[in-house]
């Protein structure tokens, strides 16, 4: 019979099991999930991408630091009156009053991930739980619960989407299997059916933070964005409204490569997920 | 062998359990489903009880009932002398320890999102038993127990990397691993092939040998039945019809129900007996007063008994019970 030091783990085996001792269980699995992601190129891509777009979000404080006048909202150059192209000066060139558009790109990318993050966050948290807490402990609570977020907040899609995938977990053998091992609720909803819907949660995060940076751009353009601060959709429209539109691809382009790389990224990070979170897609490995 | 003076294990005593349809929002629907009807069963301990019948005729229910997934509408059922209706908290943490359950369906019994060693360690980790390293002793030893060797090389494996046959050896692992006193096998082979079928019979056998685990094992089929079980009990429409040992209820079948079952197996080749016959073509219609729940489809019915009055259990040769006025 099975005696720990008659074991001869695989190495596959010594990885997860004797890191168990050394390590919390949370970590591990951390750990064995990065494991997962890193194989996945498309996902290394996203990951790279959405690092370059962190780090210009942090380095967004540092252009005013440096002068008042790359400061992206009210830093003007004395010098400069008009749009000017790219020099040592200002990387990017310069918007039509003088005001640097690498600071405003900087700026633009602070925004997005606030916008992008905070919608994930909703989405993610609130309607994943919402959903999963309504679609099992159904019958009367879940009508209520539905009616209160669709009353109060954006995300019960989400919530609907969950609970409905939820009902349909809730009586597979699985988790009956695990009812009577004597397992709580709390345990069967955050061990069994959480896993499960997560991959869904996760398609629906990625979705709701490019829909809703592209959301922002699109109002910012059309110019219901917040005058008071600079992203890359009030980039455009002052690109736009000032007629250079077709005169200074310097200021045009950036703005809206940006806007696709980054809803691209977060695709891409979130297809990768997949594979950490359904451990059916991940590929067979070949042991020696 | 099974310890037939002992007390039983496991006494389910006239339990009923209706299915019944919600109401709808405009008026009342009078969808019932009788699942079980004042349902009697006594496992002994160390014994394998064999509960045959075709779909739908409250096996599954039974076994629902007794691990508390569904409560019973009536009567009673002890475990151990202590009884199992409502547990809550505490007693009922105690019960699952001693009660297992193999479900029928080894694609659907496991967490796809768990590896091997999750799932059968989950019910350590749920009854808060040892720490990581004593269960992973553990947990490779309920796989060795289960046929799976060696273990090491399942435990960081998926289910979806396994066949069906192994997959049911890891949900009878999970199901060993607390070292039940009572397991119950829901028709565990009827999504295996034949030759992965006996396999998992031998393990079963194997596990009440070696651990003394009773057993309540449901399927439909009377040759699984014959091979396994120590008894065998015949439901029918929720009724248990016939009871007695394997061997006398099979060869020789009293109840015209167990009649038509056996009647209903393949048999290969030439064989001895030309069927019992004892299924009616054409059904009967369905008597609106108590009757035998067996009359409409009965050759051998009596009228004016068999659809006025519902047979009780009565006791023949050697503890062979048969529900049926024939006897």
């Amino acid at each position: 019979m099975g005696h720990p030091s008659s074991l001869s783990p695989t190495p596959k085996n010594t990885h997860s099991i004797s890191a168990g001792k050394q390590r919390h269980h949370w970590v591990e699995r951390f750990l064995d999930g990065w494991a997962v992601y890193r194989k996945n190129t498309i996902g290394r891509i996203g990951m790279a991408l959405l690092g370059i777009f962190a780090l210009m979000a942090l380095a967004s404080f540092v252009p005013q630091m440096v002068d008042p006048m790359y400061h992206p909202m009210t830093g003007v150059d004395p010098e400069i009156s008009h749009s000017t192209g790219p020099s040592m000066r200002h990387w990017l060139g310069t918007d039509f009053i003088g005001r640097d558009i690498f600071s405003q790109l900087l700026a633009g990318a602070r925004i997005a991930f606030m916008v992008g993050i905070s919608s994930a966050l909703i989405s993610i948290l609130f309607g994943t739980t919402i959903g999963m807490v309504a679609g099992y402990a159904g019958k009367g609570t879940d009508i209520w619960v539905i009616v209160l977020m669709i009353a109060l907040f954006r995300w019960p899609g989400v919530a609907r989407v969950i609970r409905s995938q939820t009902l349909s977990l809730k009586h597979r053998p699985f988790i009956e299997a695990a009812r009577v091992a004597g397992a709580s609720h709390g345990r069967i909803i955050f061990r069994h059916i959480l896993p499960n819907v997560m991959p869904l949660a996760l398609l629906y995060m990625t979705f709701r933070v490019t829909s809703a940076i592209i959301i922002e751009a699109a109002l910012a353009f059309l110019g219901f964005g917040d005058p008071g601060s600079v992203s890359w959709g009030m980039m455009l429209q002052w690109v736009w409204k000032t007629g250079h539109m077709f005169q200074a691809p310097y200021w045009l382009l950036p703005p809206g490569i940006c806007i696709s790389l980054i809803t691209m990224a977060f695709y891409m990070a979130g297809r990768a997920m997949d594979d950490v979170l359904d451990p059916r897609l991940r590929k067979e490995e070949i042991k020696p | 062998m099974a310890d037939t003076n002992a007390s039983p294990i496991l006494m389910m005593t006239d339990v009923t359990k209706v299915y019944q349809s919600r109401d709808s929002l405009f008026g009342k629907s009078s969808n019932r489903v009788v699942a079980l009807d004042r349902f009697s069963l006594a496992v002994n301990p160390g014994e394998i009880f064999g509960l045959v019948g075709e779909s739908g005729s409250g096996k599954t229910t039974a076994s629902r009932l007794i691990v508390g997934l569904e409560k019973p509408d009536g009567g009673r059922m002890q475990f151990d002398g202590q009884e199992i209706v409502g547990l809550s908290g505490r007693t009922r943490r105690e019960f699952t320890k001693k009660v297992q359950v193999i479900f029928q369906d080894p694609y659907q019994s496991l967490n796809a999102h768990f590896s091997i060693f999750d799932t059968v360690c989950e019910p350590l980790v749920i009854h808060g038993i040892g720490d990581r390293a004593a269960c992973l002793v553990r947990v490779c030893e309920a796989l060795e127990t289960a046929g799976l060797t060696p273990p090491e090389t399942y435990l960081d494996r998926y289910p979806h990397q396994l066949s069906g046959g192994q997959r049911q050896r890891v949900a009878i692992a999970r199901a060993m691993v607390l070292n039940p006193r009572f397991l119950i096998a829901d028709e565990p082979t009827s999504m295996l092939d034949a030759s992965i079928s006996f396999q998992i019979f031998r393990l079963l056998n194997h596990l009440r040998e070696v651990f003394g685990v009773a057993m309540l094992f449901i399927t439909h089929s009377l040759a699984a039945a014959r091979n396994l079980c120590d008894r065998v009990g015949v439901i029918y429409r929720g009724r248990l019809v016939e009871e007695g040992t394997a061997q006398e209820t099979i060869m020789h079948p009293r109840h015209p129900y167990t009649k038509a079952l056996l009647d209903a197996h393949p048999r290969f080749g030439c064989s001895r007996r030309s069927g019992y016959n004892a299924l009616l073509e054409t059904e009967r219609p369905r008597p609106e007063t108590d009757h035998c729940p067996f009359y409409p489809r009965c050759r051998l019915a009596v009228d004016n008994t068999c659809n006025r009055r519902s047979p009780s259990l009565k006791t023949l040769d050697a503890g062979h019970r048969v529900s049926c006025f024939l006897f």
